[in-house]
């Protein structure tokens, strides 16, 4: 009897942890998967995150007010995706080259940035921050184990669940959605018909940067406490990794990312109740799992004809 | 009829190699304009900032041997860059390699510890290259048989291989009488010789000029170099001229891991002497910028490489004399070779002033 009730404490802690852990990289996901819609693969993803996940703790620390945190948070997103297009869709650097620049600035800045501010202080006394509670949805909370599993989280977590079937309605109901998907497929064709390739990619790629930022706020201030430098740990490299694993689609990708997070749950809950197991390939898990997924998963891929490559006109 | 003039923007034919040194020259003057910002934000004199930041680089005998010695695994993992990016294989692994070479030196020295160091040190080197050489060859293999991209999994092999060296430390090669995740030292006898009196630096630097020899007529003298180098240009016409790309690709990616191998032993068994998770303040990362400064050219990656050893120490220095913290550093790195790429970009169009013929 109480074995049961163990296994089932077990199982909602999971399965809840799941939803929660799957919060930061679905919003990165979603919106990557809008750049990648329209040809521009945000290499650069990860270190939007933390630049994020950075401001969001800094604003929410300065000013105690964990909306400016996340505005702010989805802002300096989109301010760094932002420099990402501007040298790959307006000066042409190469994507890849130009996202591992700046995955390289965005970890050395912080790291630079929150030693100054909290040089004198030793990391176990860096100041605490008020992180999002969540909020038990009234009634649907209640509902036995599903209301423990999935309406008890705080509001990026809604939030970012909520943007799954949005994001699907705005690629493939929309005209704007149709757009941005043809930039990716031929670049050539839609700017015969007018359409303005490079403008239309600044906007994916900003808009794919503020969702990235989203990520990055929960990260930090969705979840914790406090900031540790490099506190995304390849979160936005796995969000690269589940668009290509999703291929390229909202409802698949959602389905990568709960496959990804209950990894990371099941790990996180093996190690807490103390199971003798080396915790490192528990941890090395989600890692070995992308390049798994990857490999079974190329087969039928739907990528973007012209992912990668940016437009110039002849 | 007067024709109205406009400007118009164009793509020049061909990048003289000026261009791409102005480039770095501009970079390189933001960079600075930047770094004295940062140090005017850290309220740090900046006079003062800059004197600390060049003597902890260059500004002594001891601070030259000391770049150099930093300047080592950064001149490997930047050749290891550079094979590897001309070929455009993109090969972010670096970091992974390093340590997986170093695991495999450290375990080539617990197993063999017995036989005498004229001999175990080449057979320390020898583990280091080939563990470097695996840990290129996973990602090369999964790319040739599954098609999958090297970008993703050799960054999923930086982690993996963090979380293997972290499983190995505090499990069979833990040092039973530290709380920290390392092994214990290194018995002196087997450490890399020192090369000079009274300075830290050691064989590692030889092997790493040598290796820069090597890497340089490999690319340019021999019929691999012109694989690598039609790859790079043009992968469909390099099939049609006859290049098995898949071999190539695999050769290359083991000539890359193993010179981050190489760099990882290095550190190791020349400067650390123990096993664990900080062998390497992120060098792998570092050799890729330095490989982009460098144009690709292996030659060119020593003095970039020194240049970023010098900037390593002489934030060190600017560290323990003002309160900006040394990890100034990788803003800096990476803020030259975001405008470098900025300079070079806009350096490949040119502005003419062009009649409008409307």
């Amino acid at each position: 009897m109480i074995n049961n009730f163990l296994q089932a404490a077990i199982i909602i802690n999971i399965l809840g942890s799941m939803i929660s852990i799957a919060t930061p990289i679905l919003f990165a996901a979603m919106g990557e998967l809008v750049a990648e819609r329209s040809g521009v693969m945000n290499m650069g993803l990860e270190g939007t995150m933390l630049t994020a996940a950075f401001v969001g703790f800094m604003v929410v620390e300065k000013t105690g007010s964990l909306f400016f945190g996340i505005c702010f948070a989805s802002m300096a997103g989109g301010f760094v995706s932002l420099i990402l297009a501007v040298m790959t869709i307006s000066l042409g650097v190469d994507q890849i080259i130009t996202g591992l620049t700046l995955n390289l600035l965005a970890s050395g800045g912080t790291l630079f940035w929150f030693r100054m501010d909290y040089s004198q202080t030793s990391l176990e006394k860096t100041p605490l921050i008020e992180f999002l509670k969540s909020i038990n949805i009234p009634f649907l909370s209640d509902i036995p184990y599903l209301g423990k599993i999935i309406f008890s989280h705080n509001l990026l977590t809604y939030l970012a669940f909520l943007l799954v079937p949005i994001f699907w309605f705005f690629l493939y109901k929309t005209s704007y959605g149709l757009r941005i998907r043809s930039l990716g497929e031929n670049p050539k064709v839609a700017d015969m018909t007018g359409l303005s390739v490079n403008k239309n990619r600044y906007i994916a790629v900003v808009i794919g940067g503020l969702m990235a930022g989203l990520g990055g706020a929960f990260v930090s201030i969705g979840s914790v406490e406090r900031f540790f430098p490099n506190m995304t740990a390849g979160k936005g490299w796995l969000a690269i990794v589940i668009v290509i694993a999703g291929n390229w689609r909202p409802s698949r990708i959602l389905l990568a990312t709960l496959i990804f997070a209950f990894l990371d749950a099941f790990q996180l809950q093996v190690q807490s109740i103390g199971v003798h197991f080396p915790y490192q390939i528990l941890l090395a898990l989600p890692y070995i799992a992308a390049i798994i997924i990857l490999i079974s998963g190329r087969a039928h891929s739907e990528a973007p004809e012209s992912l990668g490559i940016s437009y110039q006109r002849e | 009829m007067f024709k109205q003039l406009r400007f118009k923007i164009e793509k020049r034919k061909h990048v003289s190699s000026l261009v791409q040194l102005i480039s770095l020259s501009a970079a390189i003057i933001l960079s600075v304009l930047i770094t004295g910002l940062l140090m005017y934000v850290g309220k740090v004199n900046i006079g003062a900032g800059f004197i600390a930041l060049f003597d902890g680089a260059f500004g002594s005998w001891k601070a030259c041997v000391e770049t150099l010695l930093k300047a080592t695994p950064l001149i490997l993992t930047g050749l290891a860059t550079v094979i590897a990016f001309r070929a455009r294989i993109w090969n972010i692994g670096q970091e992974s390699q390093l340590y997986f070479g170093a695991i495999m030196a450290y375990l080539a020295y617990t197993q063999f510890i017995f036989l005498p160091p004229i001999i175990l040190i080449p057979i320390i080197i020898l583990f280091a290259i080939i563990g470097g050489a695996i840990c290129g060859f996973i990602p090369a293999m999964i790319k040739a048989k599954f098609a999958v991209d090297e970008i993703i999994t050799t960054i999923m092999m930086n982690y993996i291989v963090t979380y293997f060296l972290s499983l190995l430390l505090s499990t069979v090669w833990k040092d039973p009488n530290h709380y920290y995740e390392q092994s214990p030292t290194i018995l002196e006898k087997f450490r890399f010789p020192i090369l000079l009196e009274n300075n830290r630096l050691h064989l590692g630097f030889i092997l790493a000029i040598i290796a820069t020899v090597i890497i340089f007529l490999l690319i340019s003298k021999t019929p691999l170099g012109y694989e690598i180098k039609a790859m790079g240009l043009n992968p469909i016409a390099a099939k049609f001229k006859g290049i098995n790309l898949i071999k190539t690709m695999v050769i290359v990616m083991m000539i890359s891991g193993a010179l981050s191998g190489l760099a990882g032993a290095g550190e190791l068994f020349g400067v650390i002497f123990r096993l664990k998770s900080t062998i390497s303040l992120g060098y792998g990362y570092t050799g890729i910028i330095i490989a982009m400064l460098a144009g690709l050219e292996p030659l060119a990656v020593v003095p970039v490489a020194i240049l970023f050893g010098g900037l390593l120490n002489g934030s060190f220095l600017l560290q323990t004399t003002t309160n900006i913290p040394s990890s100034l550093v990788y803003v800096i790195q990476a803020i030259v070779l975001l405008f470098f790429l900025s300079a070079r970009a806009i350096s490949n169009y040119r502005l003419r002033i062009v009649a409008n013929d409307q």
